[in-house]
């Protein structure tokens, strides 16, 4: 059954749903966090990269799970989509396109290791390689290159990446797999294999 | 949290518009174009001819009561008021002010007040859209005319139907895990530390992912994404909604032009040249 490259309807499903949740979360964040940010006067625009790394988690999460090509870029665009369609944005429609770019940022890493390696270090590459895009796309979007703190928004942002994107979605992956509701996805069959050592789970396919 | 009836995710208001009636699709692409146009400027006049010439005539199309836009609205200001206060503060240019040590420019007032407006006028735009779109007839416009995947669809309604009921599910979570703290007083308000709150939205995650798992289950046992499907409620595309879009676009690309004529338009590559 793993063989089968292309997404399920199945893994759609989990992913509209990782989005959604996501997506619901961060709305209702935003509605904490806009009388905090109005407080910090200027220093409200820094603060937002402290959970920069938050609003991405969902791309290195769902990979963990699905362990798919294009996994990471699918979701983010869906949880961009349903803040622009069911939540209403600020952002816009423009948010697809940042939902594209950090979602690629943060596969990446995953892909280089052809989706087979799911250590520490790779999640913190992800977080790392997800902070680059991120920065990427803001600077062309609110000119942060010809302001006085790109410095601090680089490292803020790299470092909430790394915990809060990274790191984040390989302890909330397990979390969730500890629960049993993830039992039927790529990440609770690797799980299962790798508690009885020896016997391979029987839809695993033997890479010669 | 309290400031959306929660239920309203995704759904149109109940009354009958000229937007309303107008193709999901079509209302969707105009939004992403006047978004993306929005991006070029960062001068204050483009974004407020823009949004001045937009935003009335969206909101009487939709016939979206002026409370009810202004409210959603409200809820963009903190964003916009702190990028005018971070891009005033840190841009190089003639020095206005010195507040708290920090340098206030006119390029950063500029650009900041720029930025601001240009989330407003989108944000506005963006309700306007949610206020008079269905769900999942955009879903099914999506399928029809930007021939979005069957299984693609599937999925993002079966993602709204999960949605639909997440308000409902945090509430419940909440009053279910405060009703077991042992050193909860009656009728004291709900924890909000971050620890109770990341504990009630990790058990939001669990029952929503089971809860797909369950949907995708249903869909695959009715065939449904296993191949090409008629569409109960076809959502029509008439001529109606070129008009919409060549009116929208049109007055969009008149207010860039003219801002342009006339000398105001600012974009990131003219913005040290003209400030010297």
């Amino acid at each position: 059954m793993s063989a089968r490259r292309g997404l399920t309807l199945g893994d759609l499903v989990l992913l509209a749903v990782l989005a959604v949740v996501l997506g619901f979360l961060y709305w209702a964040l935003v509605q904490l966090w806009g009388a905090l940010q109005l407080a910090m006067g200027p220093f409200g625009d820094l603060a937002q990269h402290v959970l920069a790394g938050g609003w991405m988690v969902a791309a290195p999460l769902a990979t963990y799970i699905v362990r798919k090509p294009l996994v990471g870029i699918v979701v983010e665009i869906l949880a961009a989509f349903v803040e622009v369609v069911f939540l209403a944005s600020p952002v816009g429609p423009m948010l697809l396109v940042v939902g594209l770019v950090q979602g690629a940022g943060a596969e990446l890493p995953f892909a280089l290791t052809r989706y087979r390696r799911y250590g520490w270090g790779v999640f913190v590459a992800s977080g790392v390689s997800a902070a680059l895009a991120s920065v990427v796309m803001g600077t062309i979007r609110f000119g942060w290159l010809q302001q006085d703190w790109f410095a601090w928004r680089l490292g803020l942002t790299l470092v909430s990446s790394v915990l809060l994107c990274g790191l984040l979605a390989r302890v909330l992956g397990d979390a969730l797999a500890r629960t049993g509701v993830l039992d039927n996805t790529a990440l609770g069959r690797a799980r299962r294999a790798a508690a009885r050592p020896g016997a391979p789970a029987h839809d695993e396919v033997p890479v010669a | 949290m309290t400031s959306c009836s929660p239920a309203r995710f995704g759904r149109a208001l109940a009354h009958d518009s000229v937007l309303h009636r107008r193709n999901p699709t079509v209302k969707l692409v105009v939004l992403l174009a006047v978004s993306s146009a929005l991006l070029v400027p960062v001068d204050v006049a483009t974004p407020t001819l823009v949004g001045l010439l937009l935003v009335p005539a969206a909101a009487l199309a939709g016939r979206l009561p002026a409370r009810t836009l202004a409210t959603a609205c409200a809820a963009f200001a903190p964003f916009a008021a702190s990028l005018l206060a971070v891009n005033a503060v840190t841009r190089d240019g003639d020095v206005l002010a010195r507040v708290a040590g920090l340098e206030v420019t006119r390029t950063g007032l500029v650009v900041g007040t720029s930025l601001a407006i240009r989330t407003l006028v989108v944000g506005a735009l963006a309700v306007v859209f949610t206020a008079t779109t269905d769900g999942p007839r955009l879903m099914t416009s999506l399928h029809q005319h930007a021939r979005l995947p069957a299984r693609v669809t599937y999925a993002i309604l079966a993602g709204y139907r999960v949605l639909e009921g997440l308000p409902e599910a945090w509430t419940t979570i909440r009053r279910a895990q405060a009703v077991r703290d042992p050193s909860r007083r009656r009728g004291a308000p709900l924890p909000r530390d971050p620890a109770s709150l990341a504990r009630a939205a990790f058990a939001l995650l669990v029952g929503a992912l089971r809860q797909g798992e369950r949907l995708s289950v249903t869909l695959q046992l009715r065939g449904l994404g296993a191949g090409p499907r008629t569409v109960l409620r076809p959502v029509p595309l008439a001529a109606a909604d070129a008009a919409l879009a060549l009116v929208a676009l049109g007055a969009c690309g008149l207010a860039l032009l003219a801002s342009w004529r006339a000398g105001w338009l600012l974009t990131w590559s003219t913005l040290g040249s003209s400030s010297p």
